[in-house]
């Protein structure tokens, strides 16, 4: 009897992924309306042009174009052909960068909550 | 419940990841769409163009590839390239290009140096040039006044009569100067 009682409603459980999901978007939005989303974007570019990642992905591009042909090739097919390379190919000096303002941001964004 | 209230590091971390592998998506996306239009447009011809200089520029390095290729021996190889087209190109290129500076005619493989010395900048700047440009500048302005006269004359009458007293040779050059000065009302 005490341990029934004592137990959670089942309604609540059911909100628990509800407020979880959210709560990202709740995040997502305060990164995009403080402009933190776009500095962030602009800082990844920035780093990996230095890296040369850029060129590597497009020197990629370049040689798919060619096999298939310039009147063949779609932008989607571009990006499933230098997708997973590009996740690997990224430098983790600019991974661990970028993970690092990540999560200062959300310390400051849960500071201020 | 209350520990996934009070936000621990692991959320924040995965939340973190999940940012940025979508801020390196964009990124993939905007490289491949910029390829796309790229090949779509025909703009990488430049590419291949530079591309086959440089594998000319190899084969110009290993003589013996050229003569592997057909030539006819070590002469050929010496006097000049033979491209794709079998077309034999001079070491250095012959065309003419007019200097839009001083507007003479330079050769295309020395366009560069010229310019260098022409504009004035570098170290091989040359300060005549610019005052040889600046008289070509007068010249063309005493041509355009001598050609064309005014009808209306009386108030120039009155200029011409209070400075002719004066120098005489000073007189000449303000004869141009009021003709030039007739010119604007006119159009």
């Amino acid at each position: 009897m005490w341990a029934s009682i004592n137990r959670p409603p089942t309604p609540n459980r059911e909100e628990d992924p509800q407020k979880e999901l959210s709560l990202r978007e709740i995040i997502n939005v305060k990164l995009v309306e403080s402009g933190e989303k776009e500095k962030l974007m602009e800082l990844l570019r920035e780093r990996l042009v230095e890296c040369g990642w850029r060129d590597e992905m497009k020197a990629l591009c370049r040689a798919y174009a060619r096999k298939k042909g310039r009147n063949n090739v779609t932008v989607d097919d571009l990006i499933h052909v230098i997708t997973p390379k590009g996740r690997a190919s990224v430098p983790d000096s600019v991974k661990a960068e970028l993970l690092q303002r990540i999560q200062s941001f959300l310390m400051s964004s849960s500071s201020l909550r | 419940m209350s520990s996934s209230t009070d936000a621990p590091v692991s959320p924040r971390s995965q939340f973190a990841l999940a940012c940025f592998e979508e801020l390196l998506e964009t990124a993939v996306v905007d490289v491949a769409s910029e390829c796309h239009r790229i090949a779509r447009l025909g703009l990488d011809r430049g590419v291949d163009a530079e591309e086959e200089e440089l594998r000319a520029w190899a084969a110009r390095d290993h003589p013996g590839a050229e003569e592997g290729g057909g030539a006819v021996g070590g002469g050929g190889g010496n006097k000049g390239v033979v491209d794709v087209f079998g077309q034999v190109l001079p070491a250095v290129a012959a065309d003419l290009v007019d200097c839009m500076n001083c507007g003479r005619p330079v050769a295309a493989g020395r366009f560069a140096p010229h310019l260098e010395k022409c504009m004035g900048k570098g170290r091989k700047a040359r300060t005549k040039t610019t005052r040889s440009s600046t008289a070509g500048r007068t010249r063309n302005n005493n041509g355009s006044a001598a050609s064309s006269y005014s009808p209306y004359s009386s108030p120039a009458i009155a200029n011409r009569a209070s400075l002719p007293n004066g120098v005489t040779d000073g007189s000449a050059s303000v004869t141009g100067e009021d003709h030039s000065n007739h010119i604007l009302p006119e159009p």
